[in-house]
């Protein structure tokens, strides 16, 4: 297939020339000139994403690296419970090179309606990619709070970062 | 100028979104270099509430969140009590509301500089970022 050239990896080529991109190292986790096997480095972008729909209720979770455009690999998350200010840790999961944890954070009768926090360490993922930041960063364990009021339905929570700002938002 | 400002908009209808309380907080006993943990011990530390306001029709706060003199390192946090905005808001189903209340954590890490720290959202969305 002549499209599958067409990767935003491929792009990067294009746009800085291989061996300058892959000479610039650094920052630039797209660049370097194979993937690593390591499930903390970021993957190269060739999977078209994935459809969730018709699948039973779940909470499932992506995460996207903004600064370097490529899925978050290796992002530890806790999720947890919150009635009020009174957290009740779940789960901590890490996000796979697809910046999917493994298994979806809540799935079936685990899926309860209520409120929710999901705690990212946003500030360690930038660290382990040696990302030049200010100590302490403006951006450190960031929380993501949302509810979910249908346990009957699936939802979908993607969270889209760099080390100074972020979104997120009910997904599908 | 240093210090700390918000600004409130609703993106769901384009327009700075009014009334909205905001508590804002310092975290005190925790280390320089982290928030809080949900199960760690580490970075442990009490959010210590400064003052709450609410945004006028601008959506912004008549008065400075931190006023540049008061300005110091640390981790400090915003709560959005948006949750009322959108219930009361007319044509908002409430099965719609997906973000909580958010909370946005975040640290002076030069007291010199100034942190605008915008909020833009909708039933189902949330955005924060180092503005100007």
């Amino acid at each position: 297939m002549e499209t599958s050239a067409l990767t935003r990896r491929s792009f990067t080529g294009l746009g800085l020339g291989g061996a300058a991109a892959a000479a610039s190292g650094g920052v630039l986790a797209q660049a370097g000139p194979t993937p690593s096997a390591a499930s903390d480095k970021p993957a190269p972008l060739t999977t078209a994403p994935a459809s969730q729909a018709g699948l039973g209720p779940r909470l499932t979770l992506h995460a996207i690296d903004n600064f370097h455009g490529t899925p978050a690999a290796g992002m530890v998350c806790e999720l947890a419970w919150r009635e009020g200010d009174t957290l009740t840790p779940i789960k901590t999961v890490t996000t796979a090179a697809n910046g999917r944890p493994a298994e979806p954070l809540l799935m079936d009768a685990a899926l309860q309606p209520g409120h929710y926090e999901l705690l990212m360490h946003l500030g360690a993922y930038f660290a382990a990619r040696g990302v030049s930041l200010p100590t302490p960063n403006f951006l450190d364990r960031v929380p993501i709070r949302f509810r979910i009021r249908d346990a009957g339905q699936r939802h979908h929570l993607p969270v889209l970062f760099t080390p100074w700002g972020y979104s997120y938002y009910r997904g599908s | 100028m240093a210090g700390i400002s918000t600004h409130v908009l609703d993106t769901d209808r384009g327009r700075p979104a009014a009334g909205i309380r905001i508590d804002f907080s310092v975290l005190e006993g925790g280390t320089s270099e982290g928030g809080t943990s949900h199960v760690g011990t580490s970075h442990v530390g009490t959010w210590r509430l400064v003052k709450s306001v609410v945004t006028n029709a601008d959506g912004r706060t008549d008065q400075p969140i931190l006023a540049p003199n008061e300005a110091r390192v640390g981790q400090y946090q915003l709560v959005f009590h948006v949750d009322d905005y959108f219930r009361e808001r007319p044509g908002t189903a409430e099965a719609d509301i997906f973000i909580d209340n958010p909370v946005v954590r975040f640290a002076i890490f030069d007291p010199a500089q100034h942190y605008h720290v915008p909020m833009l959202c909708a039933p189902g969305s949330f955005t924060t970022y180092r503005g100007s």
